[in-house]
């Protein structure tokens, strides 16, 4: 894939979220540590956030509709510490719930890029993954893992609560173990996936990064 | 108002009519009688309210249709009426004088069909689309597949089942389809 030169700076005197090729995530005291201490504070700190997982609340697709049992009495997401926020300023998951519009991936690209990381995405349904039903469309894309950096696939046209349950405890125990590290892979290939991005946009109106 | 047809047919000379179901006939005028028609409908009949405004490719005829459902909301009833433009540099009067919400659909129209219409407010305006570089995407000649290929590629290893060919496949092996 070509990959184009674009310079995705910050803006003056900011950094960026995180640093690039840091799978756990330290703060800048904590990286100063002995290794043996910043395993252990890396564990415990991704212990925590794998249970208090933020959702954003935004539907792109028809998916969307098996969140609703999922956060209600029936299935009840909160047992795993999981809640749905309104902004993408307080989430730490972006759920892409089924077919996405080209349209949307506009707007999925500025939230994601606007949530604090560490961040993770988990692609829900078979549209995500190749297109599903929709592969034909002119008006969907086929591969989300083109644009962001997915960390789990839910399969399924559309797949249940319980297999978003099953789907959410894979992504806690990604986190656990360090594996989750999409938001990483997005930073350190910020030109390949701008590159697919805009090629696809093609009236890019946004800025090179949303920070 | 139950020849309402008959009365079309005596003034403005209709191509075709169709009685679909009891509450909705189908009506085919020229082009150069819709917009008389309408307005005629309007003022005169109980069939006041525009519901749909839709195009249809004949792409075999090199024609485009335009369908106006016109609804009477006292009687429930519908009159859909029908008129054909040639496909090449496709262009159709406005109805929004007589239904200013029909702006909208003539939008939709212009941008999915491709289709004009002079005077109408925001003609040339995305309405769906953004940054749309292709033909108007409901035209019948616009391969889609193609321009998937084009834009989305596929996932590698995907595999496409023809259904007509699966069915018969499976009929074939077990002679029925169904357990």
């Amino acid at each position: 894939m070509a990959k184009t030169n674009l310079p995705v700076l910050p803006p003056e005197g900011s950094r960026p979220h995180a640093p690039l090729g840091e799978g756990c995530f330290l703060g800048e005291t904590e990286r100063q540590q002995p290794l043996a201490l910043r395993e252990a504070l890396a564990t415990i700190k991704n212990w925590f956030r794998a249970n208090s997982l933020w959702v954003m609340a935004y539907g792109t697709g028809c998916g969307a509709i098996e969140l609703r049992p999922l956060t209600t009495a029936r299935f009840d997401m909160e047992r795993f510490g999981m809640a749905m926020r309104p902004t993408p300023r307080q989430s730490n998951v972006l759920i892409v719930s089924g077919y996405l519009a080209t349209k949307s991936l506009k707007r999925v690209i500025r939230s994601y890029e606007q949530m604090p990381s560490p961040k993770w995405v988990v692609g829900l349904g078979s549209c995500t993954i190749n297109g599903g039903m929709y592969w034909d469309s002119y008006n969907t894309i086929n591969r989300l893992d083109l644009y962001l950096p997915v960390d789990t696939y839910i399969a399924g046209c559309m797949p249940r609560p319980e297999a978003l349950i099953e789907g959410f405890k894979g992504l806690m125990d990604d986190i656990k173990a360090g594996r989750a590290n999409g938001w990483n892979h997005y930073l350190e290939n910020m030109d390949w996936y701008k590159d697919n991005q805009k090629r696809l946009i093609t009236d890019w109106d946004l800025p090179d990064y949303n920070w | 108002m139950d020849n309402i047809l008959d009365r079309i047919r005596d003034t403005f000379g209709s191509l075709w009519k169709h009685e679909q179901r009891a509450d909705l006939l189908q009506v085919g005028v020229e082009q150069r009688h819709v917009l008389p028609l309408l307005t005629w409908l309007k003022e005169h009949t109980p069939y006041i309210q525009l519901t749909h405004l839709s195009a249809v490719d004949w792409i075999e005829d090199g024609e485009f249709q335009l369908s106006y459902l016109l609804t009477d909301p006292v009687g429930r009833r519908s009159l859909m009426v029908a008129a054909r433009i040639p496909r090449e540099e496709a262009t159709a009067d406005s109805v929004h004088t007589l239904w200013p919400h029909a702006v909208t659909s003539e939008q939709e129209i212009n941008e999915m069909f491709g289709i004009h219409f002079p005077g109408s407010p925001r003609q040339g305006t995305p309405f769906i689309l953004e940054g749309w570089d292709d033909i108007p995407p409901m035209r019948r000649d616009f391969d889609t597949v193609e321009y998937m290929d084009r834009h989305h590629p596929s996932r590698p290893g995907r595999e496409h089942t023809d259904p007509r060919a699966y069915i018969g496949r499976v009929v074939g092996e077990k002679g029925f389809l169904h357990d």
